[in-house]
């Protein structure tokens, strides 16, 4: 009963708790107390459990936040505030509007479950050695025959040392979809005959935009000018009708060579 | 009120089926019933075809359409509910929350707050309206009755229990004198329920099963609960038989614990609203490994099969299948994918697809569409009788699944990713399965529902955060209003000779109509 959010990107739990840890007010340097954690819990049943899970192990939807490589890498920052609050709306996650004492027993309470989720018989987790099953050779044939990968990446180049950057499910989704890879391009040709170039910055049926080489965000109606996107991640949500399991595993096991 | 001879034409033409409840049921409402002044049911009609007879707006005019009036709920929660239209009073609900909005300014009359509670706040569906009262689901799964006019609370049931996992977003279908609540929970392997409650008391007429309760003898469902029926039936008063859609078992992601057909869960059921008892079903996706409910409306609509006369009943579910059915006999007569979906070998002589075993979850993970949220999911699709097309919000989407043996057997055991999708509306022929057009709407997945209307348009919105007006014999695009993103299924009502069409945005419902005329 997986009502439809639409689809929560893995980066979006992610950045939450990113800066649910990072943030100096909410680092939680004190062991949570009982209630903390009650308060916590509640909190995050109610209002994040559905797509998180009441567990915080992932849910519908949303990813498991005790699990995601982001959540350890504590980078500084404190966005937090803005993401709960302002949620992100496009994306599928809502905003939610809690105290500072609610956002800190949510912390708590998440911390706590990580603490839990890493003890043996943890449920959902994915690991990198339940990935293994695939054969590098038959994936780097794929990689620069039927899969067309070669055809945009090098393992030499671009690819060059992935597998020491990122591992197992991570490896896999960014394979699969690097939503946050390149951005698309798009050329507008104007009216007056001009043409301008930039990157991709919104596009609907109704209007395109771009930001352009200074910075600029510009937008046009769609209708009224002549446009052309390159989007380097059309390749790959193409492919995805092309995988077999065992296309999709082999080729995930010959980028794990490229360490 | 008009004199109905026959349920589903004639009660569209007067403007709503909810005449038919008002003619046995709503009383002091009646009056309002008996034209197209109202949208007093979830569906607007117990067809669940969401098709207006207003032709006010129209495909040649829709361009002028305006904003009439706006209400900002002032939360932060997207506004999913359909609105209820009943006595020149909209209602509109989020989760916690029901507002009562004079029809015609967009101010509101009252607002009632349900005190805090820890069911899950996902979303909520909205009111059923019933003589002078107003019907309220929690999250914490009770059942409220408001006094339709002032809000404040008559009674509080409890329809079941929150502490095992159950919660509510259900918006009830009324029948005479049952008001049908239905229940979420598949965080727990909690057996499917509808409740049957009176109206005026609160108390408990039926509870139907969709997979067994705690003891029950033999496994009918091969272990399996969940099955949930947590959308909004559509009801044949002269079969007298309700329909409402089941969602996916429990354990969600582990085959291997419940293996078998794992019946009635992902079906179309057909149920007696004086009994509870079930008069036939059909599984839309037997053995589900992916959380593919088939809580999606079920639209009945009496068209033609074959060339013959038909009652059927069909559904774009969230397996990515469009299936027609006779409604009489629950018989397929139709399966086809309507979504992407790779994940079946090929339909069964039943019309049911065969699952394809290699694209259950699995230890190293399988690349599967539709993704979890599936082909389409619970906001309405809409039917054209004049077209014969079903209007239908389409998600082509792939996700990976997992499961391993140490993911257990409680709840949703295994772990699934949504990796990439896109958005289009698709018009259906019912007769064929074809898709006649299909109009994208973007990346991501769309939340808006669709309603058509008997001048040729089609209301929805795009993942972007635009409503807009298609004309429905090719899916043109006539009007556009960037509001927010569109969470629910737009309405449309006649008031003092001006059609209104009200859609939500984020957190504000936006009523739209032609210039006023002085």
């Amino acid at each position: 009963m997986r009502k439809r959010v639409s689809n929560l990107a893995e980066s979006v739990g992610a950045v939450v708790l990113v800066h649910l840890f990072a943030s100096g007010a909410l680092a939680a340097p004190q062991p949570p107390t009982a209630a903390q954690l009650q308060t916590g819990q509640r909190v995050f049943t109610a209002q994040c459990g559905f797509c998180h899970g009441r567990d915080a192990m992932g849910g519908e939807t949303g990813p498991d936040l005790t699990k995601s490589p982001l959540v350890r890498d504590e980078a500084a920052g404190d966005r937090l505030r803005a993401v709960v609050r302002d949620g992100r709306v496009d994306k599928g996650m809502p905003a939610f509007r809690l105290t500072d004492a609610e956002l800190a027993a949510v912390v708590a309470f998440v911390r706590d479950q990580k603490v839990k989720a890493e003890s043996p018989g943890a449920r959902r987790s994915v690991s990198v050695a339940d990935l293994q099953t695939g054969d590098a050779e038959a994936g780097r044939r794929y990689f620069n025959g039927a899969g067309r990968c070669a055809q945009c990446h090098s393992p030499t180049g671009d690819l060059a040392g992935l597998a020491a950057r990122l591992q197992g499910l991570q490896l896999l989704q960014r394979m699969l979809y690097p939503s946050s890879g390149r951005a698309a391009k798009v050329a507008v040709d104007l009216p007056s005959g001009e043409t301008v170039r930039g990157a991709l910055a919104y596009r609907d049926e109704f209007t395109i935009a771009l930001t352009d080489d200074a910075g600029r965000y510009r937008s046009w109606p769609a209708p009224q000018v002549k446009f052309k996107v390159e989007n380097p991640l059309e390749a790959h949500a193409e492919q995805l009708g092309k995988y077999t399991d065992d296309d999709m595993h082999n080729v995930l096991a010959y980028l794990q060579t490229l360490r | 009120m008009t004199t109905c001879t026959t349920f589903w034409r004639t009660c569209r033409r007067c403007g709503s089926a909810a005449v038919v409840a008002a003619a046995f049921a709503l009383g002091t409402f009646a009056a309002a019933q008996s034209g197209a002044d109202a949208w007093t049911t979830y569906h607007g009609d117990y067809t669940g075809q969401r098709h207006s007879t207003l032709t006010q707006i129209d495909p040649a005019n829709v361009h002028q359409i305006t904003l009439a009036w706006a209400f900002a709920t002032g939360q932060t929660a997207q506004i999913k509910a359909t609105p209820i239209l009943a006595s020149g009073v909209v209602y509109i609900t989020s989760p916690d929350h029901v507002w009562a909005i004079d029809a015609r300014s967009g101010h509101q009359i009252w607002h009632y707050a349900y005190p805090a509670n820890e069911g899950f706040h996902i979303g909520h569906r909205g009111v059923a309206v019933y003589k002078d009262s107003v019907f309220f689901t929690t999250p914490d799964a009770h059942l409220v009755a408001l006094n339709a006019n002032d809000g404040k609370v008559k009674w509080n049931v409890v329809i079941a229990d929150a502490k095992k996992g159950y919660w509510s977003t259900n918006a009830p279908l009324l029948v005479r004198n049952h008001l049908l609540v239905g229940v979420a929970g598949d965080f727990d392997n909690l057996p499917g329920i509808l409740t049957s409650v009176d109206p005026e008391t609160g108390q408990t007429q039926w509870v139907f099963y969709s997979t067994p309760p705690p003891g029950t003898p033999g496994s009918p469902s091969d272990n399996a609960t969940g099955g949930q029926m947590w959308m909004t039936g559509t009801y044949d008063p002269q079969q007298n038989l309700v329909f409402v859609g089941t969602g996916n078992p429990t354990p969600v992601l582990n085959g291997p614990a419940r293996a078998g057909d794992n019946r009635w869960t992902d079906s179309i059921l057909a149920i007696d609203p004086d009994t509870g008892r079930l008069a036939w079903g059909f599984q839309a996706t037997r053995h589900d490994t992916h959380d593919w409910d088939a809580a999606e409306v079920p639209v009945l609509v009496d068209g033609s099969f074959n060339g013959a006369p038909a009652k059927l009943v069909m559904q774009a579910s969230r397996n990515g299948y469009f299936y027609v059915l006779d409604r009489t006999t629950g018989r397929s007569l139709l399966t086809k994918p309507f979504a992407t979906a790779n994940w079946a070998t090929g339909i069964d002589q039943d019309g049911r697809p065969i699952p394809n075993p290699a694209k259950e979850p699995a230890r190293d993970g399988r690349l599967v569409a539709p993704d979890e949220s599936g082909g389409t999911n619970y906001r309405s699709p809409s039917f054209d009788p004049k077209m014969g097309l079903l209007l239908v919000s389409s998600h082509d989407a792939y996700g990976i699944y997992f499961f391993r043996p140490d993911h257990g057997a409680y709840g949703w055991a295994g772990a699934d990713y949504g990796v990439f999708g896109k958005s289009a509306l698709r018009a259906i022929d019912y007769r064929t399965g074809e898709i006649r057009w299909s109009h994208d709407l973007g990346e991501g997945a769309s939340g808006a529902g669709v309603l058509t209307t008997e001048s040729g348009l089609t209301f929805t919105g795009d993942t972007a955060g635009n409503v807009m007006a298609l004309r429905t014999s090719d899916g043109a695009t006539l009007w556009h209003s960037g509001i927010g993103r569109v969470g629910n299924s737009p309405i449309t009502y006649l008031l003092d000779g001006r059609q209104y069409v009200l859609v939500g945005g984020g957190a504000s419902l936006f009523a739209w109509a032609l210039p006023e005329t002085r």
